[in-house]
């Protein structure tokens, strides 16, 4: 592996490791990279669709419903969701991680936040389902 | 592979990559021997935890829309408060700086343009400088 003027992530990232030896990138890292990826392309359209081509910046109440009877919408908005929560959780981890935490936190803290992405995922699922029962 | 070889700053021991990891949070923190690259990466993490922290806030008020047309609309008024409009400017800053250099230590992370992470680091925010610019215009224009 190149020489590198700083490690390529703190996701324990391909070349990164505390003895200081080449590493395979862990599924983390990669499920990092990955949610990365579709997370700067839906919050981009996100974005757009939600902020910057609405008057005002944001939509009223009738709007939102509008906008959500769109299954395409409905597809591409929960999609963002899952993304998002993963990619942020998985962030998170990687932080708490970098304390230096005992093998055994380490796995507790990974099961409580795979419950707690579940819980957040279907929390918005059922605003979804909510806010498109108003059409 | 040594980890002479891996290390950006060898010299300094205490400053190294696996120095910094074993400390934690004071070592990815630690100002001190960093160059370019690791000062993206102590903002990549700080826009990360920003960024977090808005999306748990975004959460809880997307619940207004559950309550009915009055809540949520009440809240839209709000949002339309000049208060409101400078967070919007620090959150797509945040979005910006995170999403773009992002895209650097993925390319780097999987080997890819290594060699020239640093002239792409720098041509990534020249973008985001404009984006964030050209986003900052158009909140206050519309708001």
């Amino acid at each position: 592996m190149a020489q590198l003027e700083q490690p390529p992530a703190g996701h324990g990232g391909p070349g990164w490791t505390p003895s200081g030896e080449t590493a395979r990138p862990t599924w983390g890292w990669i499920a990092q990279a990955i949610t990365g990826a579709f997370v700067l392309v839906l919050v981009t359209l996100h974005m757009i669709a939600n902020h910057f081509i609405v008057a005002g910046g944001l939509r009223d109440f009738a709007d939102v419903v509008a906008y959500l009877s769109n299954p395409v919408v409905v597809v591409l908005e929960v999609c963002f969701l899952v993304a998002v929560t993963w990619h942020g959780l998985l962030g998170l981890r990687a932080v708490l991680f970098d304390f230096g935490l005992s093998r055994r936190v380490e796995t507790a803290i990974t099961r409580v936040f795979t419950v707690l992405g579940l819980a957040i995922v279907a929390y918005g699922l059922w605003l979804t389902w909510t806010i498109t029962s108003y059409h | 592979m040594s980890e002479q070889s891996v290390s950006p700053e060898p010299i300094d021991p205490g400053s190294s990559w696996a120095s910094r990891r074993r400390r934690g949070i004071a070592g990815w923190g630690d100002p001190r021997g960093r160059r370019l690259g690791g000062w993206a990466f102590i903002l990549n993490r700080l826009t990360g935890l920003g960024v977090l922290l808005y999306l748990s806030f975004h959460l809880v008020v997307l619940s207004l829309l559950a309550r009915g047309p009055s809540a949520w609309d009440g809240f839209v008024s709000l949002a339309g408060s000049p208060i409101f409009l400078c967070f919007d400017v620090v959150l797509i800053f945040g979005l910006l700086f995170h999403g773009l250099n992002g895209i650097r230590v993925t390319l780097v992370g999987f080997g890819l343009v290594v060699d020239r992470q640093r002239a792409m680091l720098v041509a990534l925010m020249v973008i985001g400088a404009i984006a964030l610019v050209v986003a900052a215009l158009h909140i206050f224009a519309a708001g």
